[in-house]
């Protein structure tokens, strides 16, 4: 299977930082699977996606997806990557079908082409009867799906979600956990973050532990579950290898 | 009241540390204070005090335009410009320089004027000669048609025109007393020996023997039309209110910034590009269409408040490119704030009165040829004052599209230098973030 991601020896280092972001991270990621990429607050886990999806340029080492560099590619990337930021990032006073038909010009896409699709993804993340609703009328969890659908309109190979499903109630985590299980199977690449570990164990076919801007360990949830020890689940294994102590 | 404390010393912290928006606290109104002061203190002075250029074109060459422009020359209020190249000004050119703008007044001494003022001299002191049997000095018939010419640039206020008239009519008068008391004095009266002139018929007519006439600036058959308080309110406000698009265009671009939907533009290839330019094009035709609005309320709302309609000049089109460049130079700047402002708590006040600051600067409140000299040459910084004399060129002086090509190349040049800050601004950011 060839590889979606490859980040090779990625070290950053931010202005006024007092220790690196990235020191050294290995990372790789199979094309067509569910990657989780964990680890606790200042892991380096947005640096990571930011370096990816070409707003942030590394010190060194290398990062491509799909054998494009993510520094010097970044615009032949993007119409390739769907990103899908933690914060709602839509335009709060128009609608989702206004926010849609914008960002789909911007892509490219005819009005046409747009509609369907939104109207497709509507429908699948339940909010095609809320389309014609300004975004800051929405619910937390009606903006994390409608979020979700802006960043798919162009229909990416490969999806990137920082916690996505950060501040939503159990039936809208549901509901974006159970399409992404879906887009997946479409063939699409999909690398995603969370602090919730069940949800990790639930729809990832591999996670990476980073820490402290390094790679820590890799493999398929139950895989690293078993060859843990004491660890009866993925929560166990990440509190294993990064720790008890609290990370500010 | 230890709530009360605790909450000062938390807002004392919070604008401790937004070192900027505590800059701008004091220093945006300290640049306020500094430049409304100096601006305001021209209204206050007197012409008097003022000192301007005055054009000179001397057909004469006579004894009577030297003692004029001797004159004019010792007061501190002029500053003569009667060459050009080191050759004596000619009307055309006197007539020329003026309606370029950058002269007020202009004053054509006609040939023949000292002739004139002789010859009215020797008539009224032939006729005290009469009286008590004393000699007689040549003298012909009186002209009716003997004027020197002031020309004013239309933009001058009518106090101003008021007071170079009567500067002029002094100095006229000084030079026709020296003349009569020399006609006098060849006719062999001593210098103390009294004449009742004072009343006499004769003796005001040698002051009518070379009178003062305003002439229009425009050519024949054209209308003239000087400032007033619509002329110069309409255009002035008008492009006030454009710069004032600063605040939405800010505002809305850090919101943008704040709910993330900027974020979401940053990762569409080559969308910032086309955000932007639809951005500049958008708050551009806005701002048009607000100067468009303010032209309609100037021609046909105040004539209903009694006051007189907006006169649009000879070439009123010309005015849609000065309001396009004008509009874009605004948005330039809204766009410039917008990029290099963090929050809207620094953006909106700075916003705002740096808008105030420049349209005191560029003559939207005071003319700038009111202004201390130093304040004259920062007015050139000012895009809103190279936008009013763009339209004081069409409005008032009758020009056409022609006459504002520098004007419109110093805006498009305002607008493009903000555009590319604003693009190495946006592009530091980016990095910095890195």
């Amino acid at each position: 299977m060839t590889h979606a991601i490859e980040i090779k020896n990625l070290r950053k280092t931010y202005k006024g930082g007092w220790s690196p972001a990235l020191d050294g991270l290995d990372v790789h990621v199979r094309e067509g699977q569910i990657m989780g990429l964990l680890g606790p607050n200042g892991a380096g886990k947005s640096t990571t996606i930011n370096i990816l999806c070409g707003l942030v340029s590394p010190d060194s080492g290398s990062a491509t997806i799909f054998g494009k560099d993510c520094v010097t590619e970044t615009l032949t990337l993007r119409k390739m990557i769907g990103v899908v930021p933690q914060q709602i990032a839509m335009f709060s006073n128009l609608t989702a079908w206004e926010n849609f038909r914008y960002i789909g010009s911007l892509y490219g896409l005819s009005d046409k082409q747009t509609k369907e699709r939104a109207h497709d993804l509507l429908v699948r993340l339940g909010l095609d009867k809320h389309a014609d609703k300004r975004i800051n009328r929405y619910s937390g969890g009606m903006k994390r799906r409608a979020n979700i659908i802006a960043s798919l309109l162009h229909q990416p190979s490969l999806i990137i979600l920082d916690e996505p499903t950060a501040g939503v109630d159990v039936q809208s985590r549901a509901m974006i956990l159970d399409f992404l299980k879906e887009y997946n199977q479409q063939g699409k690449t999909i690398v995603y973050t969370s602090h919730l570990m069940e949800e990790a164990e639930q729809i990832c076919d591999e996670v990476v532990i980073i820490d402290e801007g390094k790679f820590i360990v890799s493999g398929a949830p139950l895989e690293l579950i078993k060859n843990t020890t004491d660890c009866k689940k993925l929560e166990d294994v990440f509190l294993h290898y990064t720790g008890h102590s609290v990370r500010d | 009241m230890k709530k009360i404390i605790a909450t000062i010393q938390k807002e004392w912290i919070l604008l401790r540390r937004d070192v900027a928006g505590f800059m701008l606290l004091f220093l945006m109104p300290a640049v306020l204070i500094i430049v409304m002061a100096m601006v305001q203190d021209a209204p206050f002075k007197d012409y008097q005090e003022l000192r301007f250029d005055l054009l000179l074109a001397d057909n004469d060459h006579g004894r009577l335009a030297d003692e004029i422009k001797f004159g004019l020359k010792q007061s501190k209020n002029f500053r003569v410009v009667d060459s050009v190249d080191g050759k004596p000004l000619t009307e055309a050119q006197l007539l020329t320089l003026l309606k370029g703008g950058k002269y007020r007044v202009g004053i054509v001494i006609p040939q023949g004027a000292t002739a004139e003022v002789i010859n009215a001299a020797n008539t009224v002191a032939n006729r005290i000669s009469e009286k008590i049997g004393m000699g007689k000095l040549p003298a012909r018939e009186m002209r009716d048609s003997m004027y020197v010419r002031m020309y004013f640039d239309p933009v001058s206020k009518p106090t101003f025109r008021m007071s170079i008239s009567f500067a002029l009519d002094k100095y006229i008068t000084y030079s026709c007393s020296n003349l009569l008391v020399s006609r006098l004095g060849k006719l062999g009266m001593a210098q103390g020996e009294t004449i009742d002139t004072a009343q006499s018929d004769e003796f005001k007519r040698i002051f009518q023997g070379i009178g003062i006439k305003e002439e229009p600036l425009n050519d024949k058959g054209q209308i003239s039309k000087f400032i007033s308080s619509v002329q110069h309110n309409v255009p002035a406000w008008a492009i006030f209110g454009m710069f004032f698009i600063v605040i939405p265009i800010a505002g809305n671009m850090l919101r943008e910034r704040e709910e993330r939907s900027a974020l979401r533009i940053q990762l569409i290839p080559h969308a910032q590009n086309y955000v932007a330019l639809g951005k500049i094009f958008f708050y551009t035709l806005i701002c048009t269409a607000q100067f468009a609005v303010m032209c309609a309320i100037g021609l046909w709302v105040l004539p209903h408040l009694g006051l007189s309609a907006l006169y649009m000049g000879l070439h009123p089109m010309a005015l849609v490119p000065i309001a396009l460049c004008i509009a874009l130079s605004a948005t330039a700047y809204g766009y410039l704030v917008g990029i290099v402002f963090k929050t809207a708590t620094q953006a909106t006040p700075f916003g705002a009165i740096s808008v105030v600051i420049m349209s005191a600067m560029g003559g939207i409140w005071v003319p700038v040829d009111l202004l201390p000299e130093v304040m004259q040459n920062l007015a050139k910084i000012s895009p809103l004052h190279w936008g009013l004399d763009a339209i004081n060129h069409i409005i008032l002086r009758n020009g056409n599209i022609g006459n504002v090509i520098p004007h419109l190349i110093v805006l498009l040049a305002f607008s493009t230098v903000l555009l590319l800050i604003s693009l190495y601004v946006s592009r530091k950011h980016t990095h910095s973030v890195q």
